[in-house]
């Protein structure tokens, strides 16, 4: 026996309590690194090179304002900018509302939607065929997988904003690093289907030279509409998507509460189970130091038990999580909002970390009485 | 009773020499007396039973010649050292050291096994795993518990669970081995084999022994008996 084995001993004497200990922290840990996966999801990646590259150009009041076609010419027409191509959010039903339904529909310029996303692979036959195809789409690989379509196959798509139901043929399947639960049908259908809104688009993504061009593009591109009647607002593709979190209120605060509040809980249990044992060993401490166990020592050891119940269950939380997201993630069920998320091993050493200082703190104040308990007290204590 | 026999494996070594000691434990506004001006002295390889009633200073005394309580008055040498000088962790290393002491409710750890029990003390030694077990596999030898190194406290009776008790008090090989009334929880049968076991460790291991009891029937296992009554050390008899 070692002095660890005495402390992992010790730390599951009461297995059923160690059990709820452990079980309460895994999913305060699970919470919490489920939280943090969506705060890196949001708030920390990058995105791909060509996203890098990319801006989103909208209306500058409200996303749904539209703007003139008219302005992508003159946006083609700035300085470092490569492509332009205009997408419009047709927000439509497919079969009926369930979330497994429901996916994004733009109507877009087919002739330059691949060259603004150049990270989106289709074999160029599938391409040509949409490009000749006014009635035509494509769709992400990864959703037609989920709902079992081939090429070829004919999709009703309600419409809720527009009075305008799409029937649309499927011509292609694009792949991409990430999946997009996408379909980009022609926007001249729109325009067609219902003429009120003709010559306008929802927004238009932009491609820049290179990236560092990328804040000269977007001053310029918003300081060329300013005086116009439908100014612009011109923002990196990952500011647009972070702004487009925004629109579900204070995202952040919202994560922070919850990953503050889940330390604090876990925190709570942890030091009343440690508190409890502590309290239930005040002989065995006395024992321990009859013996010549130091304080130090006897610090060392509820300290180091509490650190590995914490661990133990912080362990178990992060891997629930990670299985967790990646199976939402891969369910035909998920939405856009956990598409292609993963747990990364940062995020799960950052939230074991997390239980082994909770682990730590909790136990340190009622460690530290029991390594300064009086011995004769302690051995004369009855409980 | 009292017995001045001398024994045989004593010299005239002193293994404890308290003069005047003293202690008042202070409860609110209330002080109890607990030792009062007690001068004894304890010689190697000696067996001494300390007797008296419930509250006469027995325990208080043991405590103090194992440094895990401190007189308010008077000096007490135990192995020469003045151990009340030692911060509370050389008085923890000092007793790892030199002192076994045995509880009368036994106080096994109830996790551990009875090797593991034992083996508890040598690991805040510097001894490798082999010698630990070493160590461990003679203690509980003498003590005729080598083939229950396996079972846990409660695989075991109150006998059994004594004498994995004295195992563990004497496998780090301490000069002076004290006993808390060994035998207040155990039968007589059980009883009459521990005591077996600290006249045995007396005799052929020259430990020396320091047994508070109430039981005249072990005080007679001891060379020498002392009384105390509240709070003070009779005069040999």
């Amino acid at each position: 026996m070692t002095l660890t084995r005495f402390m992992s001993k010790n730390a599951f004497r009461n297995k059923r309590r160690t059990t709820l200990t452990v079980l309460s922290i895994a999913f305060s840990l699970l919470l919490l690194t489920l939280m943090m996966t969506i705060w890196r999801a949001f708030y920390l990646t990058e995105g791909s090179a060509e996203s890098a590259q990319r801006l989103i150009t909208r209306h500058k009041v409200s996303l749904v304002f539209f703007l003139p076609y008219s302005y992508r010419e003159k946006i083609r027409s700035l300085p470092g900018v490569t492509h332009v191509v205009n997408q419009t959010w047709f927000g439509g039903q497919y079969k009926d509302a369930k979330p497994e339904n429901f996916f994004a529909q733009f109507g877009t310029d087919p002739e330059e939607l691949f060259e603004v996303y150049p990270e989106f692979k289709i074999p160029p036959d599938q391409l040509r065929a949409w490009q000749h195809d006014r009635a035509g789409c494509v769709v992400d690989a990864d959703l037609a997988k989920q709902h079992g379509w081939k090429i070829g196959d004919r999709l009703f798509i309600k419409g809720t904003i527009f009075p305008v139901n799409l029937e649309l043929t499927i011509r292609g399947m694009y792949t991409a690093p990430q999946p997009t639960q996408s379909l980009y049908f022609n926007n001249t259908y729109i325009d067609e289907g219902y003429p009120q809104i003709k010559g306008l688009v929802g927004f238009y993504g932009v491609l820049a030279d290179s990236p560092q061009d990328v804040p000269k593009v977007a001053r310029e591109i918003d300081e060329e509409f300013r005086n116009a009647p439908r100014p612009t607002k011109t923002e990196s593709e990952h500011a647009f998507q972070l702004s487009w979190i925004a629109t579900l209120g204070n995202v952040k605060a919202f994560i922070l509460s919850i990953c503050l509040a889940v330390v604090f809980a876990t925190l709570l249990v942890s030091a009343n189970t440690m508190a409890m044992s502590i309290r239930e060993r005040t002989r065995e401490v006395a024992v321990l130091k009859t013996l010549g166990f130091t304080k130090a020592k006897i610090l060392g050891l509820f300290v180091g038990e509490s650190v590995t119940v914490a661990l133990v269950g912080g362990l178990l939380g992060t891997l629930a999580a990670a299985g967790l997201i990646a199976a939402v993630a891969r369910s035909p069920q998920t939405g856009l909002f956990l598409n292609g998320m993963r747990v990364t091993v940062p995020t799960m050493l950052v939230a074991v970390v997390v239980a082994a200082v909770v682990g730590l703190v909790s136990s340190f104040v009622p460690a530290y009485h029991a390594s300064r308990q009086n011995i004769v007290e302690g051995l004369r204590h009855i409980g | 009773m009292s017995t001045a026999t001398v024994p045989h494996t004593a010299t005239q070594t002193k293994v404890v020499q308290a003069r005047n000691v003293s202690k008042v434990f202070k409860r609110d506004a209330f002080e109890v007396k607990a030792l009062d001006e007690v001068s004894l002295e304890i010689a190697a390889g000696e067996f001494l039973a300390l007797m008296g009633p419930s509250g006469s200073g027995k325990t208080t005394l043991l405590n103090m010649i194992a440094a895990i309580d401190r007189p308010t008055s008077g000096d007490l040498l135990v192995l020469g050292e003045n151990i009340f000088r030692f911060s509370d962790g050389q008085s923890a290393r000092w007793r790892n050291e030199h002192i076994g002491y045995v509880f009368q409710t036994f106080n096994l750890i109830p996790v551990l096994t009875a090797f593991e029990n034992v083996e508890l003390p040598l690991l805040l030694t510097k001894l490798s795993a082999q010698q630990r077990r070493d160590h461990v596999m003679t203690a509980l030898k003498l003590v005729g518990l080598e083939d229950r190194v396996n079972h846990l406290p409660k695989q075991l009776s109150g006998g059994q669970e004594q004498r994995v008790a004295i195992a563990r008090a004497i496998v780090s090989d301490p000069t002076l081995l004290l006993a808390d009334e060994p035998t207040g929880d155990l039968d007589s049968h059980s009883a009459t084999e521990v005591l077996d076991i600290l006249k045995r460790l007396n005799e052929d291991s020259h430990k020396t022994v320091v047994m508070v009891t109430h039981d005249p029937h072990a005080a007679s296992y001891a060379h020498v008996t002392r009384h105390l009554e509240k709070g003070m050390l009779l005069p040999p008899a």
